[in-house]
């Protein structure tokens, strides 16, 4: 049986494979390349880290036969000795293409592709010819189009027909980060501007083959390796068995413990003192329940980007980026700029433009030749004292740098122009934003929307610590936009019409939670209400006793042992270290994805292992909230649970391994020591306390949904995501029923619903 | 053979103080950073204790006066280098590292063995401070002071024996660190303590420059071409060593032991916040300049210049060495210039004139304060111009502009072929060594 399972799922992930008649035809090669890259999940950049299972290409397949295929193909220790060589030039050409900024002196002929750049620099390469005339000719000759080169290699290697999609699969599996670097480049980047150095999918292995050829003729060997490794691979189901084991624990008594509150009835409706809005980050959990027990607050959990799909240009510093899942396309631009006078503005600007001459002094002097040796000489006692404070007093040293850079360079609050949506657009946004979290009536006086971001120093992964819903960036701004856009009383009168009616006094204020310090940076320069301010007043000091005990526990978990005032100072001070690896413990433990009232999990301690999705099913029908939120948040939440689950299996296939030796190439990735692999994933210090001691749980989401389960049913039935993930078990999907308030759990037939308690 | 006495085995001058000084200061920093960077690390303990064996060992070699001493320090500390530089067994590549490191400080080592072997033969002495003192037969003396030569270039990471130093980053992160501050320094350190006998023989000295000036431009040549940061550092270091082997070979040994002193502080702290890489945003610098704010920025560089010679007691002038020093500081003043006067040059020729002469008189100052803290300890003799040193200087001042007028990738799409090629040959000779790559990923071994 296990046998034809292994058959079955190699043939799909070989469509193009053996059971086809051989046909060279270009067609058929473009077909082989293409599908030779189904395999390969993208990877981010470090600029925005955002979390991707690196299994994702073998979604389709149930989760035991991809823990076989992953090993198989991504987990090997032992390749054939020869293709070290073709590793190497192979990562050297890559990391001399895809450097984003760290050379001065790049790469010759970027402009025209990867390929057609290696192509005329290739038959200069003595490490790839080796003097040899003939090789070298053979590399002077290859022809331009990178699809006539496969061709022409796969010919030289005699790899037939047959086996071509798998071998060319081969020679992305063997290097897998470089890969997915690149599946990021051509299939995930399209929302950013055109990028001066294209490559695609045929380019790349046009490269990777051609340099196989040179270097190791006889690489058919590669299949024959292959096919072994197939045969005696046998870690995949003791892993299986590992993570099915600790699900089953943990899933068994969150759901005792949610069906206990199911009876409980809801509270009566009132407005409570203030609501909060935040981000479905598992992060928010334990800080949610800490403020709410200081007071009567209603907090929600939405996704941390409130919505609103927009692009984020800073008008001083004329970047941009997007600020939006990946899943979406920004479809407006907000200019942010100083909330002050136009005298203010100008200053700030002035002040930027000096904080650059000076790092341009400094560049100019550095990244040239017969220049940085006095550099060094009239930088060393500057640089040799800031280490020192750095080292042994980081606070100190951060206070400093804020002093000096303040007098540089004014700090002024910053402002959203949300002119560019249009008013429809605003009104489709605050409508949808409020049923799907499921706050329409019983509006508070304060609400406050609360973005979220960390605060790292000195860490190349500080992006994958931040929202990922704003694809890897803070998320201030959307909790800007988004409270603009609720404040707007054009909006307000459009929303009567649509049934929600936003009291005159209630005002929306956005907030950032800081995820390291756990401090909250409220946003309400424009607040002039008394009464408001007054409200406001009390929830900043309720703010404070909620951090202090969530930065205890927070500290606690990290190994800190002290008392109930230092947590937050120990938590601030991890937070400016630029020695720290593990600045906070990120998404680690994540483990289940609840939608529901706040009222089934209020007061319960879920231990920061929960995304809270707001949701009310009362209040939702047709059911068009709920398969929002499977789809969307759900998905972002199962991509983040994988690549923690992946990177903690084995965190050298599938992490980026120990911080202590990583080397950030191009400033897009990590490589391991002198050159290797582009590591994708977390670093082990993200999921592990101590080497081989790992902190994170691998196990797989846990999607529970308090809705009638026909309804959930006919949800997961339409929709291709859910019955993909759902039915290959990526994912599990629980039910607590309204009808009964039992829990229910839904079957991989996607037809029948099990008590989960039984 | 002299009795064996405490007294005799160090010698604590100024020159064992400054060293001391930073290989403390570094090891301070290095070990702070460390405790809390290799949190949860199993090879912590093991970590700290060669540490702090090797910050000790560094500290007897520099006060050593017996030459067994120092060899035995010499040896010791580098072989706890290897041990720290490989920090975990498993990992193939790492070890690979260590072993071409080791073969490398073996090599040094046994040029720095022969050259005290024939030192001692020459003087029958066996302390450094006796062997300075009195006359070294020829005979013997021009082949040790050149083995010696040999050792300190093994030791800086000098062409050809660079390879080391530019496939040691499987090291974790605060050793490199250390590495770029104290033992590459070896070298310098070697040469400024037996000055006095290299001031006597020019051809050496000129020699140590060709070596060192080659080593400078090439190292600092393959920094700008490195496309990760840690290998670019590692270029960079071997650049810096090559111009402070030039700059003993000028006659100017303090400003080359304040050059390496600064340096490693500088290096130091660019290791230790390499994970800040990723934020560091290149800033277009418009090149190649215009022709008017690259006049009026040469015109800075002679300000900046000037106020380098003030500040640290030399000549600005001089028919002799120290013009090499004064024209770096030149060429360092115009590209610090040349931003100033990107836009709106003539106005901002003051703000920039002022600019650059307060940075070279901060320049000088550093230089001069290393100076003055070594005093006499360490000689300085600038010597006559010969047409090597000019060549030196022409080629430093020739190698700058090429960069700077070099037309910018991106219109380059019409390069001549033989530029394609240095490109390339430039790439693979700034490549780790083969064994030290991590070719496969799951070879790679955290445990």
């Amino acid at each position: 049986m296990q046998t034809q399972l292994k058959e079955k799922s190699y043939l799909e992930l070989c469509p193009a494979n053996d059971a086809r008649p051989p046909n060279v035809g270009p067609s058929r090669l473009r077909e082989a390349i293409e599908a030779s890259w189904t395999a390969i999940a993208p990877f981010w950049p470090l600029q925005n880290l955002v979390a991707v299972n690196p299994l994702q290409g073998l979604e389709d397949l149930p989760f035991e036969e991809a823990l076989f295929e992953a090993a198989v193909w991504f987990q090997q220790r032992d390749l054939p000795p020869s293709m070290d060589a073709v590793n190497r030039e192979t990562i050297k050409w890559c990391q001399a293409f895809f450097d984003e900024g760290q050379a001065t002196i790049t790469m010759p002929l970027r402009d025209r592709g990867l390929y057609q750049a290696w192509r005329v620099l290739a038959p200069h390469d003595r490490l790839l010819h080796g003097g040899d005339a003939a090789r070298r000719a053979w590399l002077a000759a290859l022809p331009p189009q990178p699809e006539a080169a496969i061709a022409e290699s796969l010919r030289k290697l005699d790899i037939p027909p047959a086996h071509q999609t798998r071998f060319m699969m081969l020679l992305l599996t063997t290097l897998p980060g470089w890969a997915a670097h690149i599946k990021y480049r051509t299939d995930w980047s399209a929302s950013e501007p055109v990028h001066p150095h294209p490559v695609t999918h045929a380019d790349y292995l046009a490269v990777r083959l051609a340099i196989t050829c040179a270097l190791w003729p006889e690489a058919r060997d590669l299949l024959g390796w292959h096919a072994r490794a197939r045969q005696t691979e046998q870690r995949a189901a003791g892993a299986h068995q590992a993570i099915a084991q600790a699900e089953l624990v943990y899933r068994e008594s969150l759901l005792r413990s949610l069906a206990g509150r199911a009876s409980i009835p809801a509270q009566h409706e009132r407005a409570p003192r203030a609501q909060l809005v935040f981000c479905i980050d598992v992060r928010s959990e334990p800080f949610r329940r800490a403020l709410e027990s200081c007071g009567d607050y209603e907090t929600f959990g939405f996704a941390g980007f409130f919505g609103v799909p927009v692009r984020v240009k800073d008008t001083v510093t004329g970047e941009s980026h997007a600020s939006c899942p990946v899943l979406l396309e920004p479809r407006h631009l907000v200019r942010e700029s100083p909330a002050c006078s136009p005298a203010g503005r100008e200053q700030v600007q002035a002040g930027h433009l000096r904080l650059d001459l000076a790092k341009r002094l400094y560049q100019s002097t550095k990244y040239t030749l017969s220049a940085p040796f006095a550099l060094v000489e009239a930088m060393g006692p500057v640089n040799g004292a800031w280490m020192a404070l750095r080292c042994l007093a980081p606070v100190w040293a951060e206070r400093l740098r804020d002093r000096i850079s303040g007098l540089v360079k004014p700090v002024a609050a910053v402002a959203s122009d949300i002119s560019a949506i249009p008013v429809p657009d605003r009104c489709d946004y605050a409508e949808t934003a409020l049923r799907t979290m499921g706050l329409t009536k019983s509006f508070a006086r304060l609400v406050l929307l609360c973005g979220h971001g960390s605060t790292t120093r000195n860490n190349a992964y500080a992006t994958s610590l931040d929202c990922g819903a704003c694809g890897g960036r803070h998320g201030a701004t959307n909790a800007r936009v988004l409270a603009a856009i609720l404040n707007d009383p054009w909006v307000r009168e459009d929303l009567i019409g649509r049934g929600i009616r936003i009291p005159g006094t209630t005002q929306f204020v956005a907030a950032e939670h800081d995820t390291t310090t756990d401090e909250v940076t409220v946003h309400a320069e424009s607040l002039t209400n008394p009464g408001l301010q007054q409200i406001l007043a009390q929830l900043r000091d309720d703010l404070e006793t909620a951090r202090a005990s969530n930065s205890q526990r927070r500290a606690a978990e990290l190994g800190f042992r002290g008392t109930q005032s230092d947590g937050a100072k120990h938590m601030f001070r991890r937070s400016r270290d630029w020695a720290q690896v593990r600045p906070e413990w990120g998404l680690a433990r994540n483990a289940a994805f609840i939608a529901a009232p706040r009222e089934l999990t209020r007061e319960l301690d879920l231990e920061g292992r929960a995304f809270l999705h707001s949701y009310d099913w009362r209040q939702d029908p047709e059911g068009t909230a709920l398969s929002l939120i499977l789809t969307a948040p759900m998905v972002v939440a199962q991509w983040i649970n994988a690549q923690y689950l992946f990177s903690t299996l084995d965190n050298v296939a599938f992490g980026s391994g120990s911080k202590v030796t990583k080397n950030i190439t191009g400033k897009v990735g990590v490589m391991q020591g002198n050159a290797s692999d582009l590591m994708h994933g977390l670093p082990l210090q993200s999921v592990c306390s101590g080497d081989g001691d790992p902190w994170h749980q691998p196990q797989r989401l846990l999607a529970i949904v308090r809705a009638p389960r026909d309804r959930v049913r006919d949800i997961v039935q339409r929709q291709p995501i859910l019955r993909k993930l759902l039915g290959n078990g990526w994912v599990s999907l629980a039910c607590i029923d309204p009808v009964d308030d039992q829990a229910w759990l839904l079957a991989r037939d996607l037809l029948s619903w099990q008590e989960a308690l039984a | 053979m002299q009795k064996l006495s405490l007294a005799g085995l160090f010698h604590l001058d100024a020159l064992a103080l400054v060293m001391i000084g930073l290989v403390a200061f570094i090891g301070l920093c290095v070990a702070s950073f460390a405790s809390r960077y290799l949190q949860g690390d199993l090879a912590r303990r093991r970590f700290f204790m060669r540490l702090a064996a090797l910050s000790a060992t560094v500290i007897v070699m520099v006060s050593a006066d017996h030459l067994l001493l120092l060899l035995a320090a010499w040896g010791v500390s580098n072989l706890l280098l290897v041990q720290l530089m490989v920090h975990k067994r498993g990992w193939a590549a790492a070890a690979s590292a260590g072993i071409l490191a080791g073969r490398h400080f073996l090599l040094g080592l046994g040029f720095v063995a022969a050259a005290f072997g024939l030192l001692y033969a020459a003087t029958g002495q066996v302390g450094i401070q006796a062997i300075l003192s009195g006359p070294v037969a020829p005979a013997y003396g021009l082949p040790a002071l050149i083995l010696l030569l040999l050792g300190a270039m093994t030791q800086s990471g000098i062409w050809p024996f660079h390879r080391w130093l530019t496939s040691s980053l499987n090291s974790p992160t605060p050793v490199s660190a250390f590495m770029h501050a104290g033992l590459v320094n070896g070298g310098g350190y070697l040469l400024a303590r037996f000055a006095p006998l290299y001031l006597e023989v020019p051809q050496i000295l000129t020699a140590m420059f060709a070596a060192g000036l080659a080593t400078a431009l090439l190292g600092t040549a393959w920094k700008l071409m490195q496309q990760d940061v840690k290998r670019m550092l590692a270029c960079s270091t071997m650049g810096q060593m090559g111009f402070m082997l030039a700059q003993c070979g000028l006659g100017l040994f303090p400003a080359a032991v304040a050059h390496l002193c600064w340096h490693g502080l500088f290096k130091a702290y660019l290791f230790l916040g390499s994970g800040g890489a990723v934020r560091e945003k290149r800033l277009d610098l418009d090149y190649p300049p215009q022709l008017l704010p690259f006049f009026l920025a040469l015109g800075c560089g002679v300000v900046g210049s000037y106020g380098f010679a003030v500040a640290s007691h030399k000549s600005w002038l001089a028919a002799d060495t120290t013009l090499v020093l004064v024209a770096a500081a030149f060429i360092a003043g115009s590209q610090f210039a040349l931003p100033l006067l990107r836009k709106r040059p003539l106005a901002m020729l003051p703000v920039a004139l002022l600019a650059t002469g307060v940075s070279g008189l901060a320049y000088g100052a550093s230089v001069r304060l290393v100076e003055s803290l070594l005093g006499p300890a360490v000689p300085a003799q600038p010597q006559a111009i010969n047409p090597l040193y000019l060549a030196g200087l022409v080629l430093l001042l020739s190698a700058w502009l090429a960069i700077l007028f070099a037309r910018r990738p991106g219109a380059s799409t019409r390069l001549p072929g033989w530029l394609l090629g240095l490109y390339v040959r430039a790439l693979n000779g700034s490549q780790p060594h083969p064994a030290t790559v991590t070719a496969q990923r799951n070879h790679y071994n955290p445990g």
